[in-house]
């Protein structure tokens, strides 16, 4: 009944979506902002709500759900704050669990409890779930302060290995990522602003993508930063993002940087 | 610090002598970066030396580097046969505005075909320097090999990286200086 639902809300937005195409046709906006703002308005109007909120309704229903060989939900995964407590759970990720004896950011630590609880095998854990369980997750973070304090000695030396892959630069066109993301933050490359850590880079994901029409995560979006520099990107759930994600999210912490609305929205 | 020194001693010597060997990468990164599967450890761990110096210095070289360090990026160029520097501006005008290809107008301005971004300086006009040989020659050679000019630069060392050929640089030069190119005749677009 609630699938049902969720499918009818879909169709409708994906006609307001397609509206929303139709309606921005030879009229293009050249700040990103100004034009985010105005597509998520679209949406709103014409469909009553955020593809990412729909993201999230699906994981809402998958973490309540029963599944896996063991049938159990994933109401007792602990995301760091105590079995099954989500409010600002994202905020404080990645961090290391004493279970896994690893650093996990939030879609590493869906994954260890999909495997743990609920039985699956690594290789069955679907990427489209996860993706909804983060949107899920994280919609109990929105608008907080980012949180991310490396302590122990593992989240320590994570952050470390973060800042050496931040700067390392390779491939055939000498990229990393402080060469743009901090050398020339506030800058634009064609129309979109360039974000160092400090300033918050990293505090709009998990977030819709209005003209890739997708929910990315962080690891997916550190991944489309590989991909455009032509570099093929890590495995999923590798520690390669956790690095990097610790090393963004803790420096976003020193900026006293909050999350956008959870799941964001964005160019 | 000194760790740091040290370290940038011996890449200049691997540098030098063209070795492949030096560089910084911890047994932990190297670890890191392998967990990330092998089609990305086969990049990220192909480092060259002079990628090493700019990684540990943070892209901005200290004094008692920066000579060698030019001096090398200097005798990595190479110049089209026949030395022809300024070649096609319509075949330039391609690659110019092509993200898959130079992709310049993502950072530059100047372009009449594309909004360009503000990373690296505006190119508005870059014909009203003349054709002299000097000037082909310094366009050719930092579009070719920035880091001649600009150590740790993020411009892509087109030549070098392989990812134009000198021909095609030589197309890029005339787009950007040839007199009756659309680059220098057309105005620049605007945001």
């Amino acid at each position: 009944m609630r699938k049902n639902r969720l499918y009818r809300v879909l169709g409708l937005a994906l006609l307001g979506f397609a509206l929303g195409v139709a309606l921005t046709q030879g009229q293009q906006e050249l700040d990103p902002y100004k034009e985010a703002e105005r597509q998520r308005e679209l949406f709103r109007q014409t469909a009553g709500i955020l593809p990412g909120e729909l993201y999230a309704a699906q994981g809402e229903e998958l973490f309540h759900a029963k599944r896996g060989p063991k049938q159990v939900s994933l109401e007792a995964c602990d995301f760091g704050l105590g079995p099954g407590k989500l409010e600002g759970a994202l905020t404080q990720l990645p961090r290391y669990f004493a279970d896994t004896k690893r650093v996990e950011d939030l879609e590493t630590r869906i994954v260890s409890c999909m495997v743990r609880l609920q039985g699956f095998k690594p290789e069955e854990v679907k990427r489209d779930e996860v993706k909804a369980l983060v949107a899920y997750v994280a919609s109990k973070s929105s608008e907080m302060p980012i949180n991310v304090v490396p302590r122990t000695s593992q989240e320590i030396a994570m952050y470390n290995l973060g800042r050496e892959l931040w700067y390392h630069r390779a491939g055939d066109r000498d990229m990393n990522c402080a060469i743009c993301h901090e050398a020339y933050a506030g800058r634009k490359v064609r129309l979109s602003p360039v974000r160092s850590p400090r300033q918050g880079l990293s505090n709009e994901w998990p977030a819709y993508r209005f003209e890739a029409d997708k929910l990315y995560t962080l690891q997916d979006r550190i991944a489309f930063c590989y991909e455009s520099v032509g570099i093929h990107p890590p495995d999923y759930y590798s520690e390669p993002y956790i690095a990097l994600s610790m090393y963004m999210l803790a420096e976003a912490t020193r900026g006293k940087n909050r999350f956008t609305e959870m799941p964001g929205f964005t160019r | 610090m000194r760790r740091s020194y040290l370290i940038s001693a011996l890449l200049l010597v691997g540098l030098a002598s063209g070795q492949p060997g030096a560089t910084y990468i911890t047994p932990e990164l190297q670890r890191l970066i392998q967990a990330g599967g092998q089609n990305y450890a086969n990049v990220l761990l192909k480092q060259a030396p002079d990628q090493a110096l700019c990684s540990i210095h943070r892209n901005r070289l200290p004094p008692e580097v920066l000579g060698p360090f030019i001096e090398e990026q200097r005798r990595l160029i190479k110049y089209p046969e026949g030395g022809r520097l300024m070649g096609d501006w319509k075949r330039g005008e391609a690659i110019y505005n092509t993200l898959a290809r130079g992709n310049c107008f993502s950072c530059h301005a100047g372009s009449p075909l594309n909004i360009g971004g503000n990373v690296g300086p505006s190119l508005e006009k870059y014909g009203q320097r003349g054709t002299s040989e000097a000037v082909q020659r310094y366009t050719y050679e930092v579009i070719y090999n920035p880091w001649a000019y600009f150590p740790c630069t993020v411009m892509y060392r087109f030549g070098h990286g392989g990812l134009l050929k000198p021909e095609e640089i030589a197309d890029v030069v005339a787009y950007l200086l040839d007199p009756s190119s659309d680059f220098n005749t057309k105005p620049a677009l605007r945001r």
